[in-house]
């Protein structure tokens, strides 16, 4: 399988094969844990003893890799939603506030038509929530592809619009009756995500990831369509020139990563926390930016790099029980991958304004 | 002598710019520096400036051989320079622009507004001009901008100016200003070099002219010993046949225009109701110095800038409402005159470029996926039949040398035999053997019965390649000529109307 993968990953890339991606992908990583390496010594912690108890609580066991593919579900959304739009030339850093809409609208779906059986009430569930994603990215993309006003600036601004207003929702009209904490009703037992596993969040969400990635890879790779979407981000005078219709694949682009940002939260909303609440994210739309970025927007560079990140959340959460690490380390940690994956971002930029 | 060169060389790549130049300026002079693009001008005016440095040779400033590290050194000797694209903050004001990075300052730091003030008054004294210090640069027309850019120059002590094409962005009343503070300047004993390429303001303002031509001074002398005719022979020079192309037999017209004007953002007319059609089997070639309209031109025809008075006709359909995407559909090919930015996507493969704008043929498309082994095939066919030489076509264009990416441009436009091409400053960059090649790619596209527009800075190339020549002057079509007219007669027209 992955012979036949690499072999025709390698076609029309420029370069790059899926070895090679790998090792780019990696290469932050192993930067980061070599410097946080140097870090614990200094503060005075067993640097190998640390990292095998990273890797024992993220890997260690099958209900450990379950949690770490939990965690990582909804950053292989948020990842793939950012990606897309980097793709075509637009910094979309607001798949946070898709994660959030979409979040509020599955649990919206899920405990008001709750006399609709599973098989309808599930997909609708889902399919507000990727509409409510679209939706929330409507006019960033509209203002990029028509006008060219900065997407960075307006998605960035919606993102506390959306926090606010779902805030709102949850505190007024949609609390759930006798709660006093703001949060919907519980979704219909119907309206659920089935589980992967039993004693695990590990939820069919996990699945439908997976198989985002290869529809991801399948675009990127086979499409006209995305190969539209690659050269209208690389060049866009170029793709203009040429003959594409560069505002309209940014438009559509901008789109289609608000409505995977929205399904992110929708997959949450029904597989892990079965309605919203305020705090409903913990930056899953920020990470996914990292995870965009160290993946450096291939389909299987975004999966490694989120399950990366899940597996970091997942043992740093455990991590402070079994030693006298502080949860801190983990956070470092987080923080020099991050560093270390825009440093390569900082020079596609360069190639890029050139 | 205030500053000069000897023996100076440089060279990029391939391309000898500067080829072992002499040349003295005096102070208390305006020094023109005339020659066709690529000449070599601006290569010695920054050379001068201390911004490149020369392979061989040697700067000379107040007769003494000198070594410039850089603009700053420049600057400490006294000399400054105006570029093309001016280098001004436009959030800042007038008054801010023109002490930036020399402020004077009161204590912490804080910039002493009143003194600057002064100093800018002061020049206004000194110059005779007057400007509203508090506008911003963004607000300020565009001649404001380059009096501000001189200013900048006295205001750091500067006695020495270069100017680069200081009139191309002006009208010409304003035209008649800034001369007129030149020769100002000029008496009060400082040094000015200019480079133009506009005979008549030349003449009138200067002491002595430099005439370059490929890299290599070709005279230098005093205006008054010269003459505009005398000056555009020089300028042209001789011209090297090296194809002997023969006139193909002409069907019907493939691409018309009708009197299409365009304004730009300042509201300047840059295109006055140009008219011209090409006819398959024909090069019609728009023979012109840069800056006359040539780039508007091919936005209007291409459909990459809105039309706004005018009608364009390709193949005899009405394009004139449609964008490019509908006008390639409908026939057009287009080669960029920009390989870099828009010629070509240079991070992309070779495959990715070559397929570009073809990539929706139905035979390299199924349900919306691409058919990537047969259009590898294509392209490794396509780009063997233009002798692309390449490691492997999956590296990213940006790899090959400029020469062989001019192939890959080409290959893809004449890919499937359009309609019509327009082609902009095909072999710009491109070596001797290259400019050949591509040469005889254009005149066999033509024979199969093509129809080219070639819109070309060089003159050598358009009447090797030209059916007919059309010269453009200040946007406007100012002369029709046919294969095997007088070349003198060319460049006198180009030149803005010469005998």
């Amino acid at each position: 399988m992955i012979t036949i993968l690499s072999a025709s990953i390698g076609r029309m890339r420029s370069g790059g094969t899926w070895l090679s991606s790998v090792v780019k992908t990696l290469a932050p990583l192993v930067l980061a844990l070599l410097l946080g390496a140097v870090i614990l010594a200094v503060a005075g912690h067993d640097p190998f003893e640390v990292y095998r108890l990273l890797v024992a609580e993220s890997f260690g066991s099958a209900k450990r890799v379950a949690a770490t593919f939990a965690a990582s579900t909804p950053l292989i959304f948020t990842g793939i939603a950012t990606a897309l739009a980097f793709r075509a030339g637009a910094f979309n850093v607001g798949v946070e506030g898709c994660v959030n809409v979409g979040g509020l609208a599955a649990a919206f779906v899920g405990f008001t038509f709750v006399s609709l059986s599973g098989p309808v009430l599930l997909p609708a569930a889902v399919l507000a929530a990727v509409i409510a994603g679209a939706l929330w990215m409507l006019v960033p993309a509209l203002l990029k592809s028509r006008l060219n006003v900065d997407e960075v600036v307006t998605t960035l601004m919606l993102n506390f619009i959306a926090v606010s207003l779902t805030a709102w929702l949850v505190n007024g009209p949609l609390l759930a009756p006798g709660s006093a904490n703001s949060a919907t009703p519980i979704v219909a037992d119907a309206a659920r995500l089935p589980k992967l596993m039993r004693g695990s969040s590990l939820n069919a969400g996990f699945v439908i990831a997976l198989g985002l990635v290869v529809l991801y890879w399948l675009w990127d790779r086979w499409t006209a369509l995305g190969y539209e979407t690659r050269i209208a981000g690389l060049n866009a005078r170029f793709a203009s020139a040429s003959g594409m219709n560069v505002p309209g694949l940014l438009f559509r682009m901008m789109l289609l990563s608000g409505a995977i940002g929205g399904l992110a939260g929708g997959v949450h909303a029904l597989g892990n926390v079965f309605r919203y609440v305020s705090g409903f994210s913990p930056g899953y739309g920020f990470v996914g930016i990292a995870v965009a970025l160290l993946g450096r927007g291939n389909a299987w560079g975004i999966l490694l790099a989120a399950l990366l990140f899940g597996a970091l959340s997942t043992s740093g959460a455990t991590i402070q029980l079994f030693s006298d690490v502080p949860i801190e380390i983990v956070n470092i940690l987080q923080g020099l991958i991050m560093i270390f994956a825009v440093v390569r971002f900082s020079n596609i930029w360069k190639v890029r304004r050139t | 002598m205030r500053i000069g060169a000897r023996g100076v060389t440089r060279r990029f790549g391939a391309l000898t710019a500067n080829d072992s130049v002499d040349f003295s300026a005096f102070a208390g002079t305006i020094h023109a520096i005339v020659g066709g693009n690529g000449a070599g001008k601006s290569t010695l005016m920054r050379i001068l400036q201390g911004m490149d440095r020369p392979d061989s040779g040697t700067v000379i400033v107040n007769d003494q051989p000198v070594t410039l590290s850089g603009a700053d050194a420049a600057f400490g000797l006294g000399i400054g320079m105006v570029h093309q694209e001016f280098m001004l903050v436009p959030g800042l004001t007038l008054l801010e622009n023109l002490v930036l990075a020399h402020e004077p300052v009161k204590a912490f730091g804080v910039v002493d507004k009143a003194a600057a003030m002064q100093a800018a008054r002061k020049l206004e004294k000194e110059t005779g001009v007057h400007l509203d210090w508090s506008m911003r640069v963004d607000d300020a027309p565009v001649h404001v901008r380059q009096i501000l850019e001189i200013l900048r120059l006295l205001h750091r002590g500067a006695d020495v100016l270069i100017l680069d094409e200081p009139t191309a962005v002006l009208a010409p009343a304003q035209i008649r200003d800034l001369m007129a503070l030149l020769k100002r300047l000029r008496d009060e004993g400082r040094t000015i070099l200019f480079i133009s390429h506009k005979l008549d303001e030349v003449m009138a303002v200067s002491d002595d002219i430099t005439v370059m031509r490929s890299g290599r001074i070709i005279r230098s002398m005093a205006a008054a010993a010269t003459s505009k005719a005398e000056l555009a022979e020089l300028m042209i020079g001789e011209t090297l046949l090296d194809i002997v192309a023969h006139k193909s037999e002409v069907g019907e017209t493939v691409l018309k225009a009708e009197k299409i004007s365009v304004v730009d953002a300042d509201q300047v007319e840059r295109l006055k109701g140009i008219s011209l059609s090409v006819a398959k089997g024909e090069i019609v070639a728009i023979a012109g110095v840069a800056g006359n309209g040539q780039e508007e031109l091919t936005s209007a025809l291409t459909g990459l800038s809105r039309l706004r008075k005018g009608r364009v006709e390709l193949c005899s359909v009405d394009v004139t409402r449609e964008g490019i995407a509908a006008r390639r559909a409908a026939g057009l090919a287009y080669l960029s005159p920009d390989r870099a930015a828009e010629g070509l996507c240079l991070t992309a493969s070779i495959v990715e470029n070559a397929i570009a704008g073809h990539h929706r043929r139905k035979e390299f498309l199924s349900a919306g996926f691409l058919k990537l082994g047969r259009i590898r095939h294509h392209v490794d066919a396509l780009l063997d039949s233009y002798s692309v030489k390449r490691a492997a076509s999956s590296l990213p264009v940006g790899r090959l040398s400029g020469g062989n990416q001019q192939r890959v441009a080409i290959a893809r436009e004449l890919d499937g035999d359009p309609a019509c091409l327009i082609a902009c400053q095909p072999t710009r960059g491109v070596d001797i053997h290259g400019i050949a090649f591509i040469h005889k790619c254009l005149l066999e596209y033509r024979d199969r019965g093509g129809a080219v527009l070639l819109i070309s800075e060089e003159l050598d190339e358009i009447i090797t390649l030209a059916d007919r020549i059309l010269v453009i002057y200040n946007g406007e079509i100012c002369g029709e000529l046919a294969r095997g007219s007088d070349v003198e007669k060319i460049g006198g027209l180009m030149l803005g109307g010469v005998r």
